[in-house]
């Protein structure tokens, strides 16, 4: 026992782990390196999943969290990049900053040359970014469409943000050319190991008691409540959570990636990153390894060819899983695999209400 | 400097025009159906589309473009609600996602129908050139002030369907008690095509008039309705007296926010103070209590 997973469970885990871990192998490179970048979306995804799957809170601006810790890392090695080879650019500092008139890096920026201080500083600065957040809006129990439409304008504001201070984050153009840890295996492997982490968290996280009071809030936030659970720091706890995981999950992608630019921390990959997981199976942590592998892994394949039937697509696939499969993928295969061991074990199926999290309007 | 801000102000009445238009449709929607439409933002793009091809195609100017967009936006709208919106019904969230799945669509549509490029939509002739403000040697667009008017007139269009028509009356009970409504004898299904057909058509009015003053393309819907939904979110819903003070609060404090420092400053002091507000009033400023 200690990793709360049945056997089956794990020896599916432990193949799908092996398989992932030999990919560079028989891959190459470039398929290796999409791969990792497929699994810093998928830890992104698992964040989300904590907080919408099993929680109930819609956040449509949870890229600002993997926005933010991804330019915490790129800003890191852009500087140490720029420092180190001062005859690229001339003047030691990086070439947005000397574009926009800066002659030095500015003094508050000098401690995030050191990508030891820079990496840990963004993950607490979203984790206390979103506390914040979190605190201002859930000890007030705004919930539901207000939820999702005041953090879609978070993520908007921040993505015009960044694009705004181009001096000190590249504008538009975002901050590339670093020396990113493309094609490194170990890298690959610490990305993949970092996912490996993640999950067992989420599940330890999921199974336990405080995961079942996160998914009684889910199913009704007022009964809970009433339970005497103090609903809103259980939300403000996981939601800091969350975007703690995915300020991680976007450092990573920064490093392998070498580039980083505003619409990583703009409404776009929020809501994508919403899509990866409701396609996947919402409230399923499987359901969050499959929703972006399978919609990214696609979107490369597909959108080669006809990048504008891709963008069709996408939006019409969304509209059917939300209206024909609200589980998404996974959540769908379970429930008809319980069903079917409940029948030929002679049982009734026990009852299940329509999709998991599906919040119906409020009566109270 | 004062003379310049005060001019900021009044153009930003033209700003607070434009929103006030977005959100009323909006917040109609809202108050019946509690449902965020995530595609009003390409509701908007449409509407400025049915400009661009009245102008192209059909030679025809702005005043005709308006009835237009609010007919083909209307029906898109009506065909979104009877075709995915009315399958969610009481799940708000779900709702809201599947509209996203709608304004993707939307998005796509367009690019493939008229390309990625910037399109560019005319003021009607009558329109062109401004006026100095009586008593100040204030300059003043014809077309802002044709704007305002226009806004004006929809509010009063709004406002005399919602309280003075029987179907008004229908929309009200729903708003306010939707199984009671039912048990009346109203057709709350109609209704809710109706009103969503209505809000939707307001959304394409605003982007026709939008059209002249940006440049039109596929993405320029959404930042507008950001904006609106911050409207509905610190207006509250169920009175339009929310949305005007809504529109008007967001639409002049960005404005001249943004004369002061400058665009995102603007928007990011916006959003500071909606945040404190819902603190204090989650509901938004002026709701109607529900039973």
């Amino acid at each position: 026992m200690g990793i709360g997973l049945s056997r089956r469970y794990l020896v599916v885990g432990l193949v799908v782990i092996a398989v992932l871990f030999c990919f560079p192998y028989y891959a190459g490179d470039f398929r290796m390196n999409q791969l990792g970048l497929f699994l810093c979306f998928v830890m992104f995804a698992l964040s989300l999943d904590l907080i919408w799957g099993f929680t109930g809170i819609l956040s449509l601006g949870n890229a600002v969290y993997f926005g933010g810790g991804a330019y915490f890392v790129a800003m890191s090695l852009k500087l140490k990049y720029a420092a180190t080879n001062p005859a690229r650019y001339g003047s030691g500092i990086p070439d947005f900053m000397e574009w926009n008139g800066l002659t030095a890096v500015p003094v508050w920026m000098r401690p995030l040359e050191s990508i030891w201080f820079a990496a840990p500083a963004g993950v607490l600065a979203m984790g206390l970014l979103a506390f914040v957040f979190g605190f201002i809006t859930f000890k007030r129990h705004i919930y539901g469409v207000y939820c999702a439409v005041i953090t879609l304008a978070e993520s908007l504001i921040f993505e015009e943000l960044i694009i705004e201070k181009q001096a000190y984050t590249g504008g538009f153009n975002g901050i590339t050319d670093y020396g990113s840890y493309s094609s490194n295996i170990t890298f690959y492997w610490i990305i993949l190991a970092v996912t490996v982490l993640f999950f067992w968290f989420a599940r330890r996280l999921t199974t336990s008691h405080f995961g079942m009071i996160l998914q009684s809030i889910r199913e009704n936030e007022l009964r809970s409540e009433f339970f005497g659970f103090e609903v809103a720091n259980y939300k403000i706890f996981v939601f800091t959570v969350a975007a703690m995981m995915s300020a991680i999950s976007g450092g990573l992608y920064a490093a392998l990636n070498g580039i980083v630019s505003h619409q990583e921390i703009g409404p776009l990959l929020s809501v994508e990153g919403v899509i990866w997981v409701a396609v996947g199976g919402r409230g399923t942590l499987i359901g969050a390894f499959v929703g972006p592998i399978l919609i990214k892994g696609a979107e490369s394949l597909l959108s080669e060819q006809f990048a504008w039937l891709w963008g069709l697509l996408v939006g019409l696939l969304f509209i059917l899983v939300i209206v024909l499969m609200p589980d998404g993928i996974v959540g769908t295969l379970l429930r008809r695999a319980r069903r079917k061991r409940a029948l030929a074990a002679g049982r009734q199926p026990a009852y299940e209400p329509a999709a998991v999290g599906v919040e119906e309007t409020p009566t109270a | 400097m004062a003379q310049a801000l005060f001019t900021q102000f009044l153009t930003g009445f033209s700003i607070v025009a434009i929103l006030l238009i977005i959100s009323l449709g909006l917040a109609v929607i809202f108050g019946v159906m509690r449902v965020i439409n995530m595609a009003h933002g390409d509701f908007i793009m449409a509407g400025a589309y049915v400009a661009f091809v009245m102008q192209e195609y059909f030679k025809l100017n702005l005043f005709w473009g308006i009835p237009a967009a609010f007919l083909v936006v209307g029906l898109i709208g009506m065909a979104v609600e009877w075709g995915l919106i009315r399958q969610l019904y009481g799940r708000p969230l779900e709702t809201l996602l599947a509209t996203w799945g709608v304004s993707i669509v939307l998005q796509q549509g367009i690019r493939l129908l008229f390309g990625p490029e910037l399109r560019y939509v005319k003021a009607p002739d009558v329109l062109d050139g401004g006026f100095q403000v009586p008593g100040s040697n204030l300059p003043f667009a014809w077309f802002r002030l044709f704007i305002i008017i226009l806004a004006l007139g929809l509010l009063f269009v709004t406002y005399w369907l919602l309280y003075r028509t029987d179907f008004g009356m229908h929309v009200r009970a729903v708003n306010q008690n939707r199984p009671m409504a039912e048990v009346l004898g109203i057709d709350t299904r109609r209704v809710d095509l109706f009103v969503f057909a209505f809000g939707s058509g307001l959304a394409g009015v605003a982007g026709t008039i939008l059209a002249p003053i940006k440049t039109v393309s596929p993405i320029m819907g959404f930042p507008y309705a950001v904006d609106s939904y911050m409207v509905i979110v610190l207006g509250g819903v169920g009175r339009l007296i929310g949305t005007v003070a809504g529109a008007t609060v967001i639409g002049e404090s960005e404005t001249v926010l943004a004369f002061l420092y400058n665009n995102v400053i603007a928007k990011l002091l916006v959003f500071t103070l909606i945040v404190m507000v819902i603190r204090v009033f989650p509901q938004g400023l002026f709701t109607m209590q529900r039973r």
